[in-house]
């Protein structure tokens, strides 16, 4: 059915895990060997800015661009980071590569370091990502084995020394300087920046955070040439395949590589089976929980960063959740902010305090004990949190509330003047 | 605090924590990092794992291995969910509450087990065996709704499979 | 230095400051938590925010995050920001609890003043709010956490700033906690800034609850008595009683913090057994009669013997004017200068602290940014607490602590500790390019870019300083070594400058002893205990024809005075210390002299009826005492003004203000004394060097009632080798043999101090008061107790 090249996902088969041999009979480690052997790290890195690859984790900054800012030559240690919290609803894709293939993830962290010159890498791991981890482990210890880390690298006098991370739980670690006191040991709040990680990162030392997606797809991008990966999306200014995550009201909810820029209802219809129920499309969230939503009249869209922003909302992580007709979008947003309320950290105001607040207005409009007052309040609260928190939490859990009252602000005041919930 | 005064019962408390050999093993990690306080999570983990959970005798093993303070764990103990800082029973069971599982069905799992258990989200069973307490989102969106049981993950949930597995933990801890 | 232009008032700023400085400067109030000056900006609370129109970001910024630029306008009152600070005072309060009445943080609560300058007036969240169990924290510190905003500023200043290690954040999202580990008392000895920087009712001062609303306090700027740096403080208190001692703030000195010893220490001007009543023999009497008693009395035996019969001695304690009008009063009566010291090398070091230029003198403030400091001969958690606080501040900006000691000193903070015997530090200070360590130090100091030299007047003696400074002189590389010398008292640099410079201080003993002397005045000076021979001295003492006291603590001199004259505490009166630095600081009275009114009625409530003990006798300042006894009508600012003419290094003391910074002396000219090293004892044999306690050491704080549970128990410190060599162990009860008595102690075994020495932190109030620190090292022995029943 899936007539899209398939790079992240070549290896899987449901259920089963590939690890070193089979890794590289389907030419697994060959990048690195190209690369080590016949590329300058700022060539890897031109490749990358030229192969138009955005940040798989949300903001969709470009890779190539990000590393070039990253001061290669500052003295050591200087580390790569993976970013695998993967704790926002509706997000699962890192999880299923790690599951079907993780040699990808250590083969593109050789990879982007020695393109970056760090010398220290930390994959940080949720955790409920346990079958993943050890997944991880293993595959660290073949390529340890196989010179693929360690010292001197295929005899390129290049050293990379990788660790694990095992993490205990909590969204905000996704964030990345949350999650570099996270690593440290600290208490996991975000940092005031600048400085940025690239100048003070880990342990103050120059520090690149990347996504496990956005790393796994460097060693195809070696492979291929940055030409052919661009190539592979549908839409002229994307590039590059996407790991989607079907979640929610879908007949088949599963995790699809697929060109960026596929059209939101081929996405639903050929690869979600259509929604469930024999029930009608109502919204979805387009990437993950802190996405405004999509509806109906966006089912042409093309899955991609830049026309998501033009209609108000975010490709984000592209974990796509659908919900049917029958479905209480206020509901439905009450659940998101719940979530960011519970995972807020508890440092800045509007995000501990704020998000608190509007899920006891939202629960109450719920309940049919809301008031016009009520939604004029969550209005307000909606414009007074966004671009106001210390970091990017707070922000994205206005999106679906955003959605909400851009869209379904009409379900909203049925509440209030039914004095229940219409569905 | 453990008293330092009194080694043998120092060393009591801490083979129960944890083993002799993991007690060594960290501290040879403590001597080789430049900054020993980034194996805190990890040192936390593997207390929870030998105790189910970590107590206060657990915060200040932890911070005697790694040279700080039992205040400094503390502070980092108590932000993370997955870290128990009070006791759970034999099974922490954690039921997804975010939006992939709530569109599927979530609600009626979390529902279901209360009535199950007898117990409130929260709470532990008089048997010691089932503690519930609902989680955010656990990356198993395509497999709503799920839950996880200690670190196993349990997807596309239905409430006779609930019933199945709750039997086979009781099963299991009687044996 | 940038020009901003802030709801249309323009405004010049400092390089690098931000524009919630700058607003605070043209007094537009910004509301703010999280900021506080002391701690920098960390940009959480969000209440800071302003709407920046022209600059290089433009919209709605939190002002304590943007740095002021040339140019830039901003605007607090445009409705964007405006209603965004509305709400976050909403959002802050939706879980404050509303019990303003009974809190008492009421009255001077920053999140009462700031919530209204946020616009913000009705709650419309009516749900539940968030509960906190509270923790038991000890003496002095009460917890309500229900009132936190989550600001942070506690766990930032405690920890971050001061060091604390029992103190942190637990939890997440709306619930937050700021405690310790397990309840139990605070150990940082700078626990009480918790009371200051909580911007609300959460941390509240346990030892003055439920004494006085904060409307019904008298308060007034003053200076901090117990040791020599001067922090500025803001005392209170009421009905005659000093309540509270709160920080005040010098950004030259003490910056916003204080040490416990200062905030819990000062319950002294309370004491039930401070002397209140004027005296003659022994017998009370109306203070105008003692007072022409004591005239007569000095006047017949100057005329019969002479003015070298009689002697005065002023001291560190005693405000700079009153110990100036009794070198006038000296002068009246043709005796010699007074001493301002009864320990001779404390006073000798004082002197040579006030030999050493001005300009060669760092402020705490210039400290805190040096990139080296050394550190010779100071325990400063002991000496001069807040020391510490800016050591750590230099660590914290990533310099270096070197420390030079005996002692087993501890910092709150990474130092680098040599420990080495006080002689070995004299012989060192004294040739330094043979000694490896100090020769490796000086090529470090010189290369360093602002080095400091902290130097103890106790451990090294006035000579000691001496040396200490024509090191400092060969550690000038790019930039100058300054040197902060650490002296006794509040007042001890003034009473060095106005001892005749070049004349080496005749020991007082010697004197009294060889019965030259007939007669002596003590102001606020307690020479039987404060001589490093106190046995001696009090013997001397009694064979006086005449004792005449000053005083308002319950001493030793007190008791055996013929005369005895009451005076008001610095809380009663104003006055003037000049600090270690040299820098002459105003206090201004607090509280009205006389017994405190205390509740009467019995514990009912509510409190009617007091009782104010015997009326009329309200002790009176030294000062007026003195200017009396020299027919003087001035005022303090006459008095001050006629000073500044007759003494021109004084110049800015006519200026001062209680509260301002304070000024630094100008040059008195060098009046280098000749420097005697004193005689060393040879290394090897084992000695006995009195040291000052942490806590219980100087003569004020001791009396302090909140402070007991801090006051040390008497033992003796010992390095745990020197201990095995003679088969002793830790908490072994020992005998000490010295030239003084034999004491019973027991030993506490401290890795970090010098070997060859044992160390008796020193206690007045108790046996141990027969030793004073600030001298050298005595010759003792040690046994076990059994051994020698
Ligand atoms: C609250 C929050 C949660 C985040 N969670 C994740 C996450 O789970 N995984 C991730 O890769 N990025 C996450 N991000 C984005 C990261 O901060 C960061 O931008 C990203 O890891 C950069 O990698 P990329 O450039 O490869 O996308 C999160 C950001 C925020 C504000
Ligand atoms: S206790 Fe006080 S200082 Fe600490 S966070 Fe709460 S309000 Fe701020
Ligand atoms: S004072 Fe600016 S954010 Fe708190």
């Amino acid at each position: 059915m899936n007539s899209t090249p398939q790079l992240l996902f070549k290896n899987r088969v449901a259920g089963q895990t590939i690890f070193f041999k089979d890794y590289c009979k389907t030419g697994g480690y060959q990048a690195l060997t190209k690369a080590l052997k016949t590329m300058s790290p700022t060539e890897i890195v031109d490749v990358v800015k030229a192969s138009g690859l955005r940040g798989r984790g949300g903001a969709g900054f470009s890779t190539g661009l990000k590393w070039s800012f990253f001061p290669a030559d500052a003295p050591r240690p200087k580390y790569l980071v993976c970013n695998c919290d993967e704790m926002e609803p509706g997000t699962y894709k890192d999880g299923e590569l790690l599951a079907a293939d993780p040699h990808q993830l250590i083969e593109g962290m050789v990879l982007s370091a020695y393109a970056l010159n760090a010398d220290v890498g930390y994959i940080f791991i949720r955790y409920a990502y346990d079958q993943q981890l050890r997944n991880l482990q293993q595959a660290v210890a073949e390529a340890k084995k196989a010179g693929y880390l360690g010292k001197n690298i295929l005899g390129s006098g290049f050293d990379f020394e990788l660790h694990l991370h095992g993490s205990a739980g909590r969204y905000i670690l996704g964030e990345e300087t949350a999650l570099l006191n996270g690593l440290e040991g600290k208490r996991p709040n975000p940092r005031l920046k600048p400085p940025f990680p690239a100048v003070r990162g880990l342990f103050g030392r120059p520090t690149t955070v990347n996504n496990v997606e956005t790393i796994a797809n460097i060693p195809h991008i070696i492979n291929g040439g940055a030409e052919w990966f661009k190539d592979l999306a549908r839409n002229p200014e994307g590039a590059g395949t996407k790991l989607f995550g079907l979640s929610g009201h879908l007949n088949c909810t599963e995790c699809f590589e697929l060109p960026v820029g596929i059209p939101l209802g081929e996405l639903i219809e050929d690869y979600g089976g259509g929604v469930w129920k024999k029930r009608k499309f109502k919204a979805c969230l387009p990437g993950g929980a802190s996405t405004p939503y999509l509806t109906a009249e966006h089912l042409d869209i093309a899955l991609d960063f830049d026309p998501l922003a033009k209609v108000g909302s975010r490709f984000g992580t592209a974990g796509v959740t659908v919900f049917d007709d029958h479905s209480c979008m206020l509901r439905a947003t009450l659940n998101l902010l719940q979530f960011f309320a519970r995972e807020s950290c508890g440092w800045c105001t509007p995000c501990r305090d704020g998000l608190p607040l509007v899920c006891w207005l939202l629960e109450k409009i719920e309940k049919g004990e809301g008031t016009n007052e009520d939604l004029e309040m969550l209005k307000q609260q909606q414009q007074q949190i966004t671009g106001r928190s210390f970091c990017a939490l707070a922000e994205g859990a206005m999106g679906p509330l955003d959605g909400l009252l851009r869209l379904f602000e009409q379900e909203v005041i049925d509440h209030i003047q039914k004095g229940e919930c219409p569905f | 605090m453990i008293c330092l005064g009194n080694f043998s019962a120092e060393i009591e408390i801490m083979k129960k924590l944890l083993l002799k050999k993991q007690i060594d093993a960290f501290r040879r990690k403590v001597a080789k990092t430049e900054h020993p306080r980034e194996l805190v999570i990890d040192l936390l983990r593997e207390i929870q794992d030998r105790n189910g959970w970590v107590s206060d005798e657990g915060v200040e093993l932890a911070a005697q291995i790694l040279g700080v303070t039992p205040i400094e764990v503390e502070e980092v103990a108590t932000f993370y969910d997955k870290i128990y800082r009070q006791p759970v029973g034999r099974y922490p069971i954690h039921i997804c509450d975010s939006i992939c599982c709530w569109s599927r069905g979530g609600e009626e799992i979390a529902n279901h087990l209360q009535q199950q258990l007898e117990i409130k989200l929260g709470e532990t069973t008089t048997d010691g065996l089932f503690t519930l307490l609902p989680t955010c989102c656990l990356g198993g969106c395509g497999r709503a709704p799920s839950m996880m049981i200690g670190r196993r993950f349990y997807g596309n949930l239905s409430l006779a499979e609930l019933d199945r597995i709750i039997e086979q933990l009781r099963e299991e801890a009687k044996g | 230095m940038p020009t901003l232009t802030i709801d249309n008032r323009t405004v010049t700023v400092a390089e690098g400051a931000s524009v919630l400085d700058a607003a605070v400067e043209l007094g537009i109030v910004v509301p703010h938590y999280c900021y506080h000056q002391a701690l920098g900006a960390v940009g959480a609370c969000r209440q800071c925010a302003v709407t920046i129109l022209e600059g290089s970001q433009k919209g709605l910024k939190m002002s304590c995050l943007v740095t002021a630029e040339d140019g830039m306008q901003v605007s607090t009152c445009d409705e964007e920001s405006r209603s965004f600070r509305a709400q976050v005072g909403e959002w802050l309060m939706t879980n404050h609890p509303h019990d303003c009445p009974v809190c008492d943080e009421g009255g001077e609560c920053q999140l009462q003043e700031m919530t209204i300058g946020s616009g913000h007036g009705i709650r419309r969240y009516r749900g539940n709010k968030r509960t906190h169990t509270n923790q038991d924290l000890g003496p002095f510190i009460t917890q309500e956490m229900n009132r936190c905003i989550q600001c942070y500023r506690c766990v930032r200043a405690y920890k971050d700033y001061c060091g604390g290690e029992d103190f942190g954040v637990m939890g997440s999202r709306q619930r937050v906690f700021f405690g310790r580990f397990k309840e139990g008392p605070l150990e940082s000895d700078f626990s009480g800034n918790l009371i200051d920087f909580c911007p609300t009712g959460v941390f509240t001062d346990k030892t003055s609850r439920f004494k006085t609303r904060y409307w019904d306090l008298q308060q007034a700027p003053s200076i901090c008595p117990h040791c020599s740096l001067g922090c500025a403080t803001l005392p209170g208190g009421r009905y005659q009683q000093l309540q509270r001692v709160r920080s005040g703030s010098n950004r030259l000195t003490n910056d916003s913090f204080i040490c416990d010893r200062a905030r819990f220490g000062s319950d002294w001007a309370n004491h039930p057994q401070r002397p209140r009543e004027a005296r003659i023999d022994g017998e009370k009497a109306e203070f105008s009669v003692v007072l022409s008693q004591l005239e007569e009395r000095l006047q017949s035996l100057v005329d019969t013997y002479g003015g070298e019969t009689l002697r005065l001695l002023g001291s560190p304690r005693a405000s700079f004017e009153a110990n100036l009008l009794l070198k006038k009063l000296a002068v009246r009566f043709g005796a010699p200068t007074p001493c301002y010291d009864a320990h001779p090398r404390r006073a000798f070091a004082a002197r040579a602290a006030g030999s050493i230029p001005s300009g060669q003198l760092a402020s705490l403030q210039q400290l805190r940014a040096s990139d080296l400091v050394l550190v010779a001969g100071v325990d400063p958690l002991a000496e001069a607490p807040v020391l510490a606080l800016a050591l750590r501040q230099v660590v914290r900006a990533g310099g270096r602590v070197v420390v030079l000691d005996p002692r087993p000193v501890e910092l709150p903070c990474e130092f680098e500790h040599h420990s080495l015997t006080q002689e070995a530090l004299l012989r060192g200070l004294s040739a330094p390019e043979e000694n490896e360590l100090l020769e490796s130090l000086r090529q470090q100091l010189e290369a360093a870019h602002h080095p400091v030299l902290v130097g103890g007047g106790d451990l090294l003696g006035g000579a000691g300083l001496l040396l200490l400074r024509r090191f400092s002189e060969s550690c000038c590389g790019d930039s100058d070594c300054l040197i902060f010398p650490v002296l006794h008292g509040p007042n001890s640099y003034g009473g060095g400058l106005l001892e005749e410079p070049g004349e080496r201080q005749r020991d007082l003993l010697e004197d009294l002893e060889n019965g030259k002397v007939r007669a002596l005045i003590c102001l606020e000076a307690d020479p039987a205990i404060e001589h490093p021979d106190p046995g001696r001295m009090q013997l001397a003492l009694a064979r006086l024809d005449l004792l005449a006291v000053f005083d308002h603590l319950p001493t030793h001199s007190v008791a055996a005075a013929n005369i005895f004259l009451p005076t008001r505490t610095l809380f009663e009166c104003g006055g003037t210390y000049v600090n270690n630095e040299g820098r002459m600081q105003a206090f201004a009275p607090v509280i009205e002299p006389g017994i405190p009114l205390e509740v009467s009625g019995g514990g009912g409530h509510p409190l009617r009826q007091f009782d104010s003990g015997v009326p009329g006798s309200a002790p009176h300042s030294a000062i007026h005492l003195l200017q009396q006894l020299l027919k003087d009508r001035q005022d303090l600012f006459g008095l001050r003004r006629q000073i500044v003419e007759e003494i021109p290094c004084l110049r800015d003391l006519d200026r001062l203000e209680a509260g301002d910074s304070g000024r630094r002396m100008a040059d008195c000219g060098e009046s280098l004394e000749e420097s005697r090293l004193e005689i060393w004892a040879q290394e090897g044999e084992l000695r006995l060097l009195p040291v000052m306690a942490r806590y219980g050491g100087d003569q004020y704080s001791r009396l302090s009632q909140p402070l007991a549970s801090r006051l040390q128990q008497p033992c003796l410190w010992i390095h745990p080798l020197e201990a095995a060599e003679r088969g002793f162990g830790e908490g072994q009860r020992v005998v000490l043999r010295t030239a003084v008595g034999h004491f019973r102690l027991s030993l506490s075994c401290k890795e970090k101090m010098v070997r060859g020495r044992v160390m008796l932190p020193c206690l007045p109030g108790t046996p141990l008061e027969v030793f004073t620190p600030g001298g050298l090292s005595i010759p003792c022995q040690l046994y076990a107790e059994d051994d020698n029943a």
